[in-house]
């Protein structure tokens, strides 16, 4: 299915695929429709989402139908699967302060959370928020979990969170809401190196419980 | 060395252009709030327009020159004076080793420049000097200024120049901003659509280069499904279940998790970029087929006078 492409103010489109929750076709087929876009060189910014693409463009080079007619162009001609990437396995310290909230709602054991948090490969489906945050693909159904209420002031670089069906990995101390369950000693960014992100969008991370 | 900081202020940092395209690795614009002051700020001091500047949010700082420096300042109104002599903005001053330069307070808008001719140098990360905070990114190690840094500048890139009359941009503590509806427009409900663009809305204490929290009564949104974290831009109008909107700003976090209601043309952004806590702001609709014309225009007579100036 082709995504929806709105105008998104003066100097974007939203690429939207109808999704309800986590669908790995929509995620494959954005990242493949990134990737060809931002290999075109005539955007601004190609920015995935889990079920859409913010795609800019520069208002002075061209208008807004234009960028329109292009995208319609394009879209039918990419490919909707995306080969994956890298595979990375991320040894994780499980003993982050929320798992046992995790453990309460699930009504699973300590081990039981992290059996199955770790038992299958995530696709990283879009970095974003900060610098390197790696947001992940679905998790299991019984460890799904809401966001805190209010946002925790510090957060740990490396710590492992949960959000709905979401799953991720904080690339810097920051504020944030996300269940943390694990903590990780992987780099996630650092600017100083001479590849800054561990991650792209695309690449496999298994979690190996330390 | 060329420039020691005497005080900080509420916020002080180094600027530039930012870096523009890197939101799907999560890297924020950053860089000049106020990008227009910036430009004319460089400007006048002889400089590119991207070269790196100091950014210092409500005035209140104060700067000895260790070196003898042409300097100019812009974007908000404040009081200025090199030793005890009180100096003009939107002009070019020598200082000599030993000067003080102070900032009094900002009376209108939020963020003053002060370009040094040769610019400010400091470590670049992805072709930018612009300090990021949160990621330890650009000059003085990613840190804010603190009492005590140094700053050191770069050599002359060209002669000072002189704003023509009529040229320094004219800011208020009631903005209009000028928007496009985003995506998750219609989630909003008849009655909070109506209300965004009928009243002023006010910047709460807490405002920052990242975003700004307006209040002035909630705005409801239809029951819709949960959203998944998706790309946002600087200048997104986004509405959380609270009802009180949160407007993205140059470090705006890249993805956000609520409905995405407004999106400020391009033209409007340095505006935005002078909005700090307590700051007033009405929304006015932009038609699709004016905001092109009014970016031509604005970029026009940029150009005419900056070669190189960016919107």
């Amino acid at each position: 299915m082709l995504p929806t492409v709105r105008a998104f103010g003066d100097r974007a489109f939203l690429l939207q695929w109808p999704t309800v929750g986590y669908s790995e076709a929509a995620s494959a087929h954005a990242l493949s429709v990134s990737h060809h876009l931002r290999g075109l060189g005539v955007f601004t910014d190609v920015i995935p989402g889990y079920d859409s693409v913010l795609v800019g463009y520069d208002p002075l080079r061209m208008d807004l139908l234009a960028a329109k007619m292009r995208l319609e162009t394009e879209l039918p001609i990419v490919p909707r699967t995306f080969t994956l990437g890298m595979q990375h396995d991320i040894s994780v310290d499980y003993s982050g302060p929320d798992l046992d909230a995790i453990c309460q709602s699930s009504g699973l054991s300590r081990d039981e959370v992290v059996h199955l948090h770790a038992a299958e490969p995530y696709r990283v489906c879009m970095i974003g928020f900060i610098p390197g945050f790696a947001f992940l693909s679905a998790i299991a159904q019984p460890l799904r979990h809401s966001r805190h209420a209010t946002p925790r002031a510090h957060v740990p670089a490396g710590s492992i969170g949960i959000a709905g069906w979401q799953t991720g990995i904080y690339g810097l101390d920051s504020p944030g809401g996300w269940q943390i369950i694990g903590q990780t000693d992987s780099v996630m960014f650092d600017p100083d190196r001479e590849h800054p992100f561990l991650f792209s969008a695309g690449d496999t991370v298994r979690f190996i419980p330390s | 060395m060329s420039l020691e900081v005497i005080r900080s202020g509420a916020k002080a940092l180094v600027v530039d252009l930012g870096r523009p395209s890197l939101r799907h690795l999560g890297i924020p614009l950053s860089g000049a709030a106020d990008r227009m002051s910036f430009q004319i700020a460089n400007w006048i001091v002889g400089n590119a327009p991207d070269a790196a500047a100091i950014e210092c949010a409500l005035g209140g700082q104060a700067f000895r020159f260790t070196a003898p420096t042409r300097f100019a300042v812009t974007g908000a109104t404040a009081a200025f004076s090199l030793n005890d002599t009180a100096i003009k903005p939107h002009t070019h001053h020598l200082a000599r080793p030993g000067d003080t330069l102070t900032f009094g307070p900002a009376s209108t808008g939020t963020r003053l420049y002060l370009a040094l001719a040769g610019g400010v140098e400091g470590a670049a990360h992805f072709g930018s000097r612009s300090t990021y905070p949160l990621a330890k990114l650009g000059a003085n190690g990613g840190r804010a200024l603190a009492k005590g840094d140094t700053l050191a500048t770069g050599p002359e890139q060209g002669a000072p120049n002189t704003l023509p009359t009529g040229f320094a941009p004219r800011l208020s503590n009631h903005i209009t901003l000028r928007v496009r509806s985003a995506t998750e427009y219609e989630q909003l409900t008849f009655a909070a659509q109506r209300r965004l663009f009928t009243q002023p809305w006010t910047a709460s204490p807490r405002t920052n280069r990242m975003g700004a929290r307006l209040v002035g009564g909630e705005l409801s949104l239809e029951a819709a499904p949960d959203m998944v974290s998706s790309p946002l831009l600087p200048g997104t109008l986004q509405v959380p279940p609270d009802g009180t909107p949160i407007l993205s700003l140059v470090d705006s976090h890249c993805t956000g998790g609520y409905p995405r209601a407004l999106q400020l043309i391009l033209a409007d952004m340095w505006l935005a970029g002078q909005i700090g806590p307590g700051t007033r702001i009405s929304f006015n609709r932009c038609l699709m087929e004016d905001a092109p014309a009014i970016l031509a225009t604005q970029t026009a007579l940029w150009q005419s006078l900056i070669e190189g100036w960016q919107p």
